[in-house]
């Protein structure tokens, strides 16, 4: 039960950071991005390219070498900000709303039939394997002790990515996000480039995005297409609706009950004879609901985007509270989706 | 009696438009369009709908670009440049309907008004003090909402307000981004009239804080109370410019309103 647990909290740790880069696209920005999946997934596969050395035949894959984990994953992170900054140049340009989604959605299936048809690239449909352990012998570290030091290490680097997400959260950067989500003409208006700045939100969720895949490679050893297709980006998108766009530490709560209680939970469920796969479908019509359900009756999510206070409550003013009045805040949460024609 | 293409008056211009051309498919918007707005004052833009008064402050704030023709301003040439190189001049512009930004709160919106080069990096970001404005801008900022009467709401999200409060932070921001020159569009469209003194008062606070302003309104009362200076515009061209008394008895300016230029009696 013990292993059961720290593998599920590793898992969580994985998607809190795949999910606090989608936040920085579709919570800040206001960019429904398709292709956070495939940042995710070049992330993994440059990871395991770089640490696992030359292919046997009949396996195939590019590069073939055996890296420093850290340093790999690090390279991990730059080709999955490389792929952002390329989809990112095109669609940010005019393309909002619908027309993003669509955009990206067709730049992720790019990348998905490459990565499983074009056997040289990363092996095809067969993936790539062979990712033991890693950084176990550099800090001697036995197999037995391995996942909780792999635990460890993943929820290091998830409190790292809150911390300086949260910072970028309250900052002038994560404002100005905000801004153009809110109505990017305004922003214009008063001196902000559009464009630039969508596309640095977006390069960023994209490397944090493929920081994810890279601890993810080292948790399952291995990637294929099969283990990681596109429409898990809508679980994701699941947790942080469910916890609350925009809001960091509503993203990892909603991760929490999304990727890993609810997903965890049905594992419990009694097998139905002759129906293996019945159980496992329920799982996503679950997410299906809640996900409708939460987009009827609390499309702000459980923790609201927080409202940053003026610090200053001494003087004359005496500021009331902000967004008290909870069908405002909904009213915000909806028009906030909306798509702003540039 | 001034008429036809512009003519500076009094004072250098902070402005200069020059032979603006803009049509869209076969409508001409703007067509040959002159006028000069002269600096520290407050220069009215009026004419009947569709005269082009929206496209034009389009044209100059580089949300639409010009088919020809010039726009100068404090000596550098505008047409061409995207709408936040403009702003980064110095030159800002509302719209005719507020555009807050509704998630913000109303002290967000304030501090978000200010533009500086690299204070919005992802790197001072994270490495910075960790807030949106300085000490000392917050309590600028506290001193314009207070002038404006926003003081209390500004923990709310600035959506929640009403159409009359959202001009008011329109104008707030705009005073404490302090640039050289504003050009209102209608800012007394959907405004309770009983907000006009206020608003005036406001026009008034922008040329005492050395900002050139340019008044799109169909209010003429309100141009008559505000403006120094008329620019009568009618099928994309200017048909007038002079005072706002001189206005009435213009030909062109009667034959564009049709006569119903407003009598002191109004």
């Amino acid at each position: 039960m013990s292993q059961y647990l720290t593998s599920v909290l590793t898992e969580g740790s994985i998607f809190a950071i795949m999910a606090l880069g989608l936040n920085i696209i579709w919570g800040w920005s206001g960019d429904f991005d398709l292709a956070f999946y495939g940042y995710v997934a070049l992330g993994a596969y440059m990871t395991l390219v770089l640490t696992i050395g030359r292919p046997i035949a009949p396996a195939e894959y590019i590069l073939g070498l055996q890296l420093p984990y850290p340093i790999a994953v690090l390279a991990g992170v730059a080709a999955s900000a490389l792929m952002g900054l390329i989809v990112g140049l095109i669609a940010l340009r005019h393309l909002r709303g619908i027309y993003f989604s669509i955009v990206t959605l067709g730049a992720v299936y790019v990348v998905y039939v490459m990565a499983g048809q074009y056997v040289p690239l990363f092996d095809g449909y067969n993936g790539l394997s062979g990712l033991f352990d890693p950084m176990a012998s550099t800090f001697g570290i036995n197999y037995n002790n391995y996942q909780y030091f792999l635990l460890g290490f993943c929820f290091a680097i998830f409190l790292i990515i809150f911390v300086l997400t949260e910072r970028l959260s309250r900052s002038r950067f994560g404002l100005a996000l905000r801004s153009l989500r809110d109505d990017e003409r305004a922003s214009a208006a008063f001196g902000r480039d559009i464009y630039r700045l969508k596309l640095r939100g977006y390069v960023l969720g994209a490397a944090i995005g493929g920081l994810g895949g890279g601890l993810f490679a080292a948790y399952l050893s291995a990637f294929n297409p099969s283990a990681w297709s596109p429409i898990e980006t809508i679980v994701i998108y699941a947790s942080i609706l469910v916890g609350g766009k925009g809001n960091g530490k509503g993203v990892v709560l909603g991760v929490f009950l999304i990727s890993v209680l609810l997903q965890e939970s049905t594992r419990f469920l009694p097998q139905i004879p002759n129906q293996p796969e019945l159980v496992l479908a329920l799982r996503e019509v679950i997410i299906g609901a809640v996900l409708v359900l939460f987009l009827r009756f609390r499309p702000q999510g459980i923790l609201p985007e927080r409202r940053r206070v003026d610090p200053d409550r001494g003087d004359d003013g005496g500021g009331r509270p902000g967004a008290t009045n909870p069908r405002l805040v909904d009213d915000l949460a909806s028009s906030g989706s909306e798509p702003i024609a540039g | 009696m001034i008429s036809g293409s512009a003519v500076g008056p009094g004072p250098e211009p902070a402005l200069v438009v020059d032979r603006l051309c803009k049509h869209f498919g076969g409508v001409i918007a703007v067509d040959n369009c002159s006028f000069e707005a002269p600096k520290g004052k407050v220069t009215g833009l009026i004419g009947p709908n569709g005269a082009g008064k929206s496209t034009a402050i389009d044209l100059i704030s580089g949300f639409k670009v010009a088919d020809s023709g010039s726009v100068t301003f404090a000596g550098r040439p505008l047409v061409g440049l995207p709408p936040h190189r403009v702003a980064r001049l110095g030159l800002l512009r509302t719209f005719q309907s507020p555009r807050e930004w509704p998630s913000l709160t109303v002290m967000e919106n304030m501090l978000m008004a200010r533009w500086e080069p690299g204070r919005e990096s992802i790197w001072r970001g994270i490495v910075g003090s960790g807030v949106a404005g300085t000490e000392s801008e917050l309590s600028q900022a506290r001193e314009l909402l207070n002038e404006f009467g926003l003081l209390h709401l500004r923990n709310d999200p600035a959506g929640s307000l009403s159409g009359g409060q959202k001009r008011l932070l329109e104008f707030a921001r705009i005073r404490i981004a302090e640039p050289q020159m504003v050009i209102l569009d209608e800012p007394m469209g959907g405004v309770n009239p009983v907000l006009g003194e206020r608003m005036a008062k406001a026009i008034e606070s922008f040329i005492d804080a050395g900002t050139t302003v340019i008044v799109v309104e169909h209010n003429l009362p309100f141009i008559e109370r505000v403006t120094h200076h008329v620019v009568v515009m009618a099928q994309g061209t200017v048909v007038a410019a002079g005072t706002f008394e001189s206005m009435r008895k213009d030909e062109a300016v009667i034959d564009a309103y049709l006569g119903v230029l407003p009598t002191h009696d109004d």
